[in-house]
């Protein structure tokens, strides 16, 4: 997306308000004293305004900019949008302020170049955070004047109920206590299986691969490669938000053990696999869930 | 937390503070030293706090020290009002700000400050160097805003003073418009008293030279003359100022001759007509030669003793275009008031000056012989002319007649009106410049303060007032060194360095010819100028709407110029000589019609060309060819680019009405 001329507007800043008093106050000096030194001073000063307000309109004009519209956050910590910043253009674009709601980041990007920057929104309760644009501001070169420009671009950022409950995972509790040295299958080697996608990197046989081979998995045996299901009907007695935090949790520590799970909520069921995409898919999965309060 | 209320960073302190003393020390002149001292003091006891990490001094410190600095400025101008007080308030303000600078905004603040004490010194001064060295703080000063403001440019202050340069350079065209089609007004929209004493220099209305022991001869330009028809001879180039009739035996000073007329004379001899560009200084009078009889000051009138003075003090340079007489002739006897005025001698005063009078009248009845006689005695007996005379006593002319014998002007215009009036011939002192020096470079006279000179009128019954100037008697022998005068030797004395070194005298007339362009031009710019300014544009009957319609199209053409320029660097611009050139050639074509798609390669490009405009096909699929060759090609010799530029340089495709095809274009492809 690219902000065009129609988009951008610019105001003095509160400083730059004072300023306009003082370069009145120079010019009536200048005039009232009859002074042609004076007056060209107090001129050059208001010129050197009017180049700074073209100067500060400009570091937005032409500025592209993306972001990732879907991010997955926790409750209690921050959903991080992480925007880009094209300049196609021969000069610098310094010190560009992005605001998403309170959030902001600043970024400068060189000439014909990109720069990230990440927007680091608070969020305190779970559930899905809509927003409908976001800004761009700038002050730069002196702070006189004040530039922005709203980009009309949905940003979502859903929101899973942070982690809590201390119910150990369904699979481990069938287990019993004694068994808990299988919870580590990563060790015990089984054999190879097929590359399906969602696979971590590391268990990829890249020899296997190397050699020429299929491309392969090397797979472990174990209560770890059993399919843990996360089941919202297993945590009876809890209140919604609760159940919501328990899955969570236990969907966090699937997934840090590299371990196949599945999510049941009652109306969505989330296959068991592994891998990032899967993960975000039951954290939205979490997110959206409606609150008792309104359903 | 807002921008504005960020922490500074010890460096911006240190820069704010050198932009802040490098402005202070423009209007050193000006400002009392202890302002000066205490706004250095406040920059260095925060200086070594933010040196040392601390934070700026508790609040009912700096309020004390604040309320005790102000009134000491109060109680030393009695006002704030006026530019000297007002400008004095302002720098300790500012130096007390940096006391307590902890924020942004505090360093926005200085940074204002700035910008109107620099106003404040161009006020006061009319140099083209202040004017540049107070541009040059504001670009420092703008650039230390930047740094401010910017939190990316870290270590950057080559890049940030580079930047605040191009912006400082982008807004002259627009500020040139402004100042130059800007109405002015002729007198100020309000009066603003100025107190604040500056320097008296030049002549004054009391002379005493009993009391001077070391006339201190000043470069310092009094007023420049340029004469439009015929330049008087030396012995006529005496510049009328303040004229002096009341004696108290020691000193001379004036009295108010305005409120009566001046007398009609009969002007005489040949008329000079010379502009004078008067330096600003501290009194009303408007320098003019010997007798004036038209003058194009508004604001200037004659006294009853034909000196032309302004009802205020001379502020601005000024031009006055006059026309003088060498001679007049009265056409009505010397008013009963003022021959008693001349001839007032007092009581009981220079006895022995008084009794050589005497001696000499009755040797001579005549009044002219007695004139001539008293400047044979000058010349005759042993009279010097020197620059450091002795101290004289209360009766002064006694004591430089009869006692030392030396002095310099005043000292013989003080003794000869003192003769003259003991035998009741009316006389009197008249103080002014004579002489000066010759810029043959631009073809005017520079007047000095060391052409500061003074001489006597005499009333001759029959004639009316004669000037005589009695140094002038002084025979040539007796002259000590350091007169400039022209009179005493005959022509243009130089110092001996100046002698010895031609070519800095040179250099110097050159300097003060650009100074007197800068001042009529610049300074000097007003009204008038500004018709014929418009004039000069071919607007016929300039006036003030049309000035401003003037000031109006200058103002948005200067803004679409500025959007124009601002944006024009935001278009991506290939560092590429061969592709700089290539997109000529492409925008060339699309002016004629062909526009290359974004995915067409020169080649495929040039046979679209080819099939729309047979006349250019040759060309163009040359040059495509040529392109491709030095993109593609694995080593191409640096003399093909240059034949490449050079080929689209010349390529200029005609757009052809439809139906008619041109033969061929006029470039023919080089050698490959």
């Amino acid at each position: 997306m690219t902000i065009s001329r129609r988009r951008i507007y610019i105001i003095p800043s509160r400083f730059g308000m004072a300023l306009a008093l003082l370069l009145v106050a120079m010019l009536i000096a200048g005039l009232n004293y009859n002074s042609n030194l004076g007056l060209a001073f107090a001129f050059l000063m208001i010129s050197l305004a009017l180049v700074a307000m073209h100067h500060c309109h400009r570091n937005l004009l032409g500025l592209g900019v993306d972001v990732t519209a879907e991010v997955d956050a926790l409750a209690g910590e921050q959903a991080s949008f992480d925007f880009v910043l094209r300049n196609d253009a021969g000069v610098e674009r310094c010190d560009i302020e992005i605001r998403c709601d309170q959030a902001t980041a600043t970024q400068s990007v060189p000439p014909n170049s990109y720069r990230h920057a990440a927007v680091n929104l608070p969020v305190e309760r779970r559930g899905v955070v809509r927003l409908q644009r976001f800004e761009l501001r700038t002050r730069y070169p002196f702070g006189w004047f004040r530039a922005w420009t709203y980009v009309q671009s949905p940003l979502t950022a859903f929101v899973a109920p942070a982690p809590r409950g201390d119910r150990s995972l369904p699979s481990a509790a069938a287990a019993g206590a004694g068994s808990h040295s299988d919870l580590r299958g990563d060790e015990d080697f089984a054999g190879l299986r097929a590359y399906e996608a969602g696979v971590p990197l590391k268990h990829m046989a890249w020899k296997v691969l190397a050699r020429g081979g299929e491309a392969a998995v090397r797979s472990y045996t174990g209560l770890a490669s059993q399919p843990e299901w996360l089941d919202w009907s297993a945590l009876e007695r809890l209140d919604t938000e609760s159940r919501l935090a328990q899955l969570c949790r236990w969907m966090l520590e699937s997934d840090a053990a590299q371990r196949p799970y599945g999510l049941r909520l009652p109306g969505t069921e989330i296959m068991p696999a592994r891998g990032d995409q899967h993960r975000s898919a039951c954290l939205r999965a979490l997110a959206e869930y409606p609150s008792q309060a309104n359903p | 937390m807002s921008p504005a209320a960020e922490r500074v960073t010890f460096e911006n302190l240190l820069w704010i503070t050198a932009c802040l003393a490098l402005t202070l020390l423009a209007g050193s002149t000006t400002l009392p030293i202890w302002v000066i001292a205490t706004a250095g003091a406040a920059a260095a006891i925060r200086l070594t706090l933010a040196a040392r990490g601390r934070d700026a001094p508790p609040r009912s410190i700096r309020f004390v020290i604040a309320a005790l600095a102000i009134g000491l400025l109060f109680w030393q101008f009695r006002t704030f009002n006026g530019l000297s007080a007002g400008t004095a308030l302002l720098s300790l303000i500012a130096g007390l700000k940096l006391l307590e600078t902890r924020t942004r905004r505090d360093i926005h603040v200085v940074t204002l400050i700035i910008y109107f004490l620099s106003l404040a010194t161009l006020l006061q001064g009319e140099s083209f160097w202040l004017l540049s060295y107070l541009i040059a703080v504001c670009w420092l000063t703008t650039a230390t805003l930047l740094r401010l403001t910017s939190s990316s440019r870290g270590g950057d202050w080559r890049g940030s003073v580079r930047y605040a340069g191009r912006i400082l350079a982008q807004a002259v065209p627009l500020a040139v418009a402004a100042w130059l089609f800007f109405p002015r007004f002729d007198s100020p929209l309000w009066r603003i008293p100025d107190t604040g004493g500056g320097a008296m220099s030049g002549l004054s209305d009391v002379m005493s030279p009993g009391d001077i022991t070391d006339l201190a001869m000043s470069d310092e330009v009094a007023f420049r003359v340029r004469f439009s028809a015929g330049t008087p001879p030396p012995q006529e180039r005496y510049w009328r100022g303040p004229v002096l009739h009341q004696f108290d035996g020691h000193a001379w000073s004036r009295t108010d001759s305005r409120r009566v007329r001046a007398p009609v004379v009969l002007f005489q001899g040949p008329a000079y007509e010379y502009t004078v560009s008067l330096e600003p200084n501290q009194h009303n009078w408007i320098f003019v030669l010997d007798w004036p009889s038209r003058w194009n000051a508004a604001r200037g009138a004659l006294t009853s003793d034909y000196m032309l003075v302004q009802d205020s003090p001379i502020s601005q340079p000024m031009d006055v275009v006059a026309t003088s007489y060498s001679h007049v002739q009265a056409t009505e006897p010397l008013s009963s008031d003022m021959r008693r005025s001349d001839t007032q001698l007092p009581t009981g005063r220079n006895p022995r000056s008084l009794r050589l009078a005497q001696q000499l009248r009755s040797a001579h009845p005549d009044d002219l012989d007695f004139v001539h006689a008293v400047l044979d005695m000058f010349h005759t007996e042993a009279f010097y002319y020197t620059l450091s005379p002795p101290l004289l006593a209360q009766d002064s002319v006694d004591g430089f007649l009869f006692d030392s014998k030396r002095g310099f002007c005043g000292h013989y215009a003080s003794a000869f009106a003192a003769l003259m009036r003991a035998v009741g011939i009316p006389a009197r002192v008249v103080t002014g410049y004579q002489g000066g020096t010759f810029n043959r470079f631009a073809d005017y006279w520079i007047l000095r303060q060391s052409d500061a000179h003074a001489w006597n009128e005499v009333w001759i019954d029959g004639q009316g007032w004669l000037r005589v100037d009695p140094t002038s008697a002084i025979a040539a022998e007796r002259v000590e060194h350091g007169l400039n005068d022209s009179i005493a030797t005959g022509g243009p004395l130089t110092s001996r360095w100046q002698q010895r070194t031609p070519w800095l005298t040179d250099t110097r007339l050159r300097l003060d010819a650009l100074r007197l362009l800068w001042r009529q031009r610049i300074l000097g710019f007003n009204q008038g100028s500004q018709e014929k300014l418009l004039g000069l544009l071919y607007i016929p009957e300039p006036d003030g709407q049309k000035l401003a319609l003037a000031l109006a199209v200058c103002l948005i053409s200067g803004m679409s110029w500025l959007t124009w320029q601002v944006r024009r660097e935001l278009k991506p611009r290939s560092r590429d000589p061969v592709n700089r050139a290539y997109e000529r050639l492409c925008r060339r074509l699309a002016a004629v019609g062909l526009q290359r798609m974004p995915h067409e390669g020169a080649e495929t490009f040039a046979a679209r060309v080819a099939a729309a405009r047979p006349d250019l096909a040759s060309t163009v699929s040359a040059l495509c060819r040529r392109y491709s060759a030095l993109r593609y090609a694995a080593a191409s010799p640096a003399a093909a680019a240059a034949t490449f530029i050079a080929g689209v340089r010349a390529f200029r495709p005609r757009r052809v009405r439809p139906g008619r095809v041109r033969p061929a274009s006029r470039v023919r492809p080089g050698p490959h």
